[in-house]
């Protein structure tokens, strides 16, 4: 019986606890993340923003949080019930499981895998079909558009994403995410590959249904897009995972291009900074330019949506991979592996 | 672990060369738009002429590369030239067709380009998969050619008819590879063939049955019956360059592929496979001699003609000695001339502006075109193998490579279909020369199809002069083959 | 290891379970689905086997790429169900036929194998060692060498694909008023506008 203990029950304790110490956290933020974007938004068109529950209105999104959830779920008579009520919770499923392979600092991670930037792009890539399925399972005209919308965007920018990727696996020689970070000891790739950082946070913008690529909820076009007949506790599990999505893609920008946990620079005051705070301000920094952009951009059409995808980011980031293997051939920079 | 070396390129440099080619004449016509499809067939037809070049001044010896996967010897030198020379006569054949016909865009030259690749990686192939990889690179590109008049109900229905059926024999193909692969362990033609000898035992019953599958892949390729159903279809739907070009390259990449994969892996189960290859032919010259016999399209009666010609080809295979591989060489050399002349003819047919496909369109051609009617009868006569053109000899050496291999009754029956193949060739004759004259062709003809049509037509009507050069030639390609 | 054997049973019994699903499923977009698990299932044994990158390419391709392309076309399809599903008792036999032959074929193979120890000393190349050479450099290794010839081969066939597509459904519709970024950028202010001095009282 002791050996079941220490062979079988302990390392699953274990891995449940290493868990929920991550999602947890995740879960939370997300309230805060919401409750940042609204004050930043507010700031930023000059207004006050939510200010009345708790001490600056910080305790608004729990309140939204209680009041949605106390509200019937409505289940329209033409959807297909099992698909309609699967696709909030594959969605925020798939918003989690990301979190798994994502190093907070070295070793700090649940499952250092060997092709741990390759799991991430999966699963970011896997995000289409909750958006998908809540379409097709409404049976309802708006939510379908927006589920094509969505299929066809995702697809488009996945592509130049995934040349993205290709070129920071040449330079690091891995797909190691630890690797990757700490092939940035010298300098973060965000300024070699400066333009491939640039491409890479707009996919993550499109990949996330941000603005100014929200086309698939687009309010003015689709009402609400592919949550049009969603209300209640799916409507908040959607809610939640856009925003766990938006920090996983802030996380993942972080890693790739803002070098993970190390500090800007290897000096005194900026190492007595553990690692893990410097990768959570990264996040916030870059969650800020989410919500910044949000403020400042228009609504693109879809066409030039599908352009700008196509037709810029493919070829130049094409062009840069072959740029960068070149450079790294020519000058015998290519890491050993 | 070891870095492996960097493979030697040398050998698939005519490959090498027209991929590069293909690749930039795209960029020209995306660049420049379909004005330019008559600039770039012809850098098409010179980036052929050069991989001609680089064929021939290529390595003598046989020599493989790319770990065992690609092979190069005097036999898949000839065959890559016949390929070349097909290509290059239907590039020029096609460039006023495809202006005349609305359907000039700069894509057509490059996927000819592109499915000749294909044909000379079949061709090269040395394994099962470099093998599966040349057919599909080919296939692919034939596929779309087919359906490349887009605006047609005919060419569209060709195009996808070629696809599904394509698609089923590629899968019966690799299925019969994998079996292959299952019970000898290896996909390299050398390595198969090398456990046969070591073994010296009966090839098990699972190899067989993948060797089965293998040949119908094939024969589907080549049309041979009973794996000819698209052919006929393909060949009317198609635009007449298109099917030129299908009866031509195609035919003679596939042909010398099932050449290669019969003798160079499988020579020690000659016994087995005879029988099968045996039937196909009788079946394909049968079939094609009797369905020809009241087809009224020209295009329908080249498509059965071919199907015909492709059993005889085979009936030298079955003979399964080196005799029998050179006669097939030398078949597929003259099947090539007689038709590239062949389909030269057709594409002048042009009836106020029409291209018209009808045997009928033919009467009295010997009175309104007599230069052209006497081309066409020679190509016919050829076609149905009279002596002394140079249609007699490949059936000649076909056949005689037959009954060395004393195959008795197939070369019987190999004559007879012939004898009944000749009614039709002759009835279009008849109808040139005999019957009330139709409306007579647009004249001219165009410079470069005078010239196809003269070349080959002197070559098919002067072969019986000169042979020496061609026998000398095939035989040591067919020498390079066998073990 | 019986953990990895559990893990095993679960990812092949739901894989054989949703292709059936697949076929049977009265409703097409319920076919994709079941074919998107039997995919995930698919990578879940791929990595139990050590074959990680596989795996991962497996959901990225398939899952991330090519099932939405599916689902997006299916979904669009306005299809009559019932009509769909005739033909099916009519295939079932020859489907099944195929089956058997595939299952006969592999038993065939695997005897093969085990009664012939040559056959498996020459084949294929050897698989390095998981514990010294990820998954991804020995692919590389051998795709960027050995294979270079096929790895090649297929990116021509790809090409091929690519143009017979746009060859086939590409068309210039006329009357569409198609958006130009450069006439827009390149246009100026003096092409636009024009300033009218205009005097009180008087109109232009």
């Amino acid at each position: 019986m002791a050996n079941f203990w220490i062979d079988w029950l302990a390392p699953f304790l274990i891995i449940v606890a290493q868990i929920l110490a991550v999602a947890l956290p995740v879960a939370v933020s997300v309230a805060f993340v919401v409750y940042f974007e609204r004050k930043v938004f507010a700031a930023m068109t000059l207004r006050r923003g939510p200010n009345v529950v708790g001490p600056w209105g910080v305790l608004q999104s729990f309140a939204d949080f209680i009041k949605i959830f106390f509200k019937e779920t409505i289940i329209p008579t033409g959807a297909n019930k099992v698909v309609f009520l699967a696709a909030p919770v594959v969605t925020f499923i798939l918003a989690f499981i990301a979190w798994a392979v994502v190093p907070f600092a070295p070793g700090w991670v649940i499952a250092d895998i060997n092709v741990g930037i390759l799991y991430l792009f999966a699963v970011s890539s896997l995000g289409v079909y909750g958006i998908v399925m809540a379409g097709w399972a409404s049976n309802s005209r708006y939510p379908f558009l927006g589920a094509l919308r969505s299929a066809a965007q995702m697809v488009s920018y996945e592509v130049s994403m995934g040349f993205v990727i290709v070129t920071v696996l040449l330079v690091v020689g891995s797909l190691n995410l630890s690797d990757i970070v700490k092939a940035q000891e010298t300098f973060w790739f965000a300024l070699p590959l400066f333009p491939m950082f640039i491409i890479f946070f707009i996919s993550a913008l499109a990949e996330t249904n941000r603005h100014p690529f929200d086309l698939p909820e687009a309010e003015s076009e689709l009402v609400a897009g592919y949550q049009v007949e969603y209300s209640a506790i799916a409507f908040v599990l959607f809610f939640l995972a856009e925003y766990a999505n938006m920090i996983l893609m802030s996380a993942m920008t972080a890693i790739l291009f803002l070098g993970g946990w190390l500090p800007p620079f290897d000096i005194a005051p900026f190492t007595w900074v553990p690692g893990p705070i410097w990768f959570i301000l990264k996040i916030v920094f870059l969650l800020f330019v989410f919500v910044w952009v949000r403020a400042t951009f228009p609504r693109y059409r879809y066409d030039q949506l599908m352009r700008l995808g196509w037709k810029v980011f493919l070829p130049f980031s094409l062009l840069w991979v072959v740029l960068t293997a070149g450079v790294l051939v020519f000058f015998d920079l290519l890491p050993q592996g | 672990m070891p870095q492996a070396p960097v493979p030697d390129i040398l050998p698939a440099l005519p490959e090498i060369w027209l991929a590069v080619a293909a690749m930039l004449l795209l960029m020209v016509g995306a660049f420049r738009g379909n004005a330019s499809t008559r600039m770039v067939s012809w850098l098409a037809v010179v980036a052929v002429a050069i991989a001609f070049v680089l064929v021939l001044s290529g390595s003598k010896e046989t020599g493989t590369t790319f770990a065992g996967m690609f092979v190069v010897d005097s036999f898949s030198t000839f065959a890559k030239e016949l390929i070349l020379v097909g290509t290059a006569a239907t590039l020029v054949m096609s460039m006023d067709y495809i202006r005349r016909e609305g359907m000039e865009r700069f894509e057509f030259p490059v996927l000819i380009l592109l499915a000749t690749i294909g044909m000379m990686m079949m061709v090269s192939a040395n394994d099962l998969i470099s093998l599966y990889v040349g057919i599909e690179l080919q296939s692919l590109a034939l596929y779309v050619i087919a359906a490349f008049k887009r605006d047609t109900l005919k060419s569209t229905e060709a195009g996808l008819k070629y696809f599904v059926l394509g698609a089923l024999s590629s899968g019966m193909l690799l299925y019969g590879a994998s079996l292959i692969y299952g019970f000898t362990g290896s996909t390299n033609f050398e390595a198969i063939g090398a456990l046969y000898t070591q073994a010296g035992q009966e090839p098990s019953i699972g190899l067989i049955v993948g060797l089965v599958f293998l040949i119908s892949g094939l024969a589907f390729k080549v049309s041979a019956v009973p794996f000819h159903m698209w052919t006929p279809d393909v060949y009317e739907g198609a635009s007449t360059p298109a099917t030129a070009f299908f009866a031509i390259a195609p035919k003679v990449a596939a042909m010398t592929l099932l050449v290669r994969v019969l003798i160079a892996p499988f020579f020690g189960a000659v016994d087995d496979w005879q029988q099968i290859i045996t039937l196909i032919a009788i079946l394909s010259m049968g079939y094609g001699a009797f369905a020809a016999l009241r087809q009224a399209n020209i295009k329908r009666l080249m498509a059965y003609s071919s199907i015909g010609h492709m059993g005889f080809a085979l009936v030298g295979l079955a003979a399964g000695t080196e005799q029998g591989v050179q006669s097939v060489l030398i078949y597929l050399l003259i099947y090539l001339v007689m038709n590239i002349g062949a389909f030269a003819a057709i594409l002048t047919m042009r009836v106020k502006g029409q291209m018209v496909e009808g045997i009928d369109d033919l009467a009295g051609l010997g009175r309104n075109n007599p230069m052209l009617a006497l081309v066409l009868a020679i190509l016919f006569f050829s076609l149905a193998g009279i002596p002394p053109l140079a249609g007699f000899f490949g059936k000649f050496y076909v056949f005689l490579a037959a009954i060395d291999a004393q195959l008795y009754t197939l070369a019987v029956l190999g004559v007879l279909s012939s004898v009944v193949g000749a009614y039709y060739y002759l009835r279009i004759i008849k109808v040139m020369y005999f019957d009330e004259p139709a409306e007579s062709f647009e004249r001219p003809i165009g410079r470069e199809m005078t010239l196809i049509l003269g070349a080959s037509t002197l070559f098919t009507a002067f072969f019986v002069v000169f042979p020496g050069p061609f026998l000398a030639w095939t035989q040591q390609a067919a020498a390079a083959l066998l073990p | 290891m019986i953990l990895s054997a559990i893990a095993f049973y679960v990812f092949a019994a739901i894989i054989i379970a949703s292709a059936v699903l697949v076929v049977s499923a009265r409703n097409p977009v319920h076919s994709v689905f079941f074919l998107i698990l039997a995919f995930f299932n698919a990578a879940g044994i791929f990595v139990l086997a050590g074959a990680e990158f596989l795996a991962m390419i497996l959901v990225i391709v398939y899952v991330g790429a090519v099932a939405v392309l599916f689902m997006f076309v299916v979904m669009m399809l306005d299809i009559n169900f019932v009509r769909l599903r005739e033909g099916f008792l009519q295939y079932l036999p020859v489907g099944a036929l195929v089956g058997i032959i595939l299952l006969i074929e592999l038993v065939f193979i695997v005897t093969t194998q085990v009664n012939v120890p040559e056959v498996l000393a020459i084949s294929g190349a050897p698989t390095p060692n998981i514990s010294e050479v990820t998954n991804t450099h020995a692919l590389g290794r051998l795709i960027y060498t050995r294979y270079i010839y096929l790895f090649q081969a297929g990116g021509l066939i790809l090409l091929v694909a690519m143009i017979g597509a746009i060859v086939l459904t590409l068309r210039e519709r006329p009357g569409v008023r198609k958006q130009r970024i450069s006439d827009q950028v390149g246009r100026s202010r003096s092409d636009s506008i024009e300033i009218k001095k205009v005097s009180p009282g008087n109109g232009i």
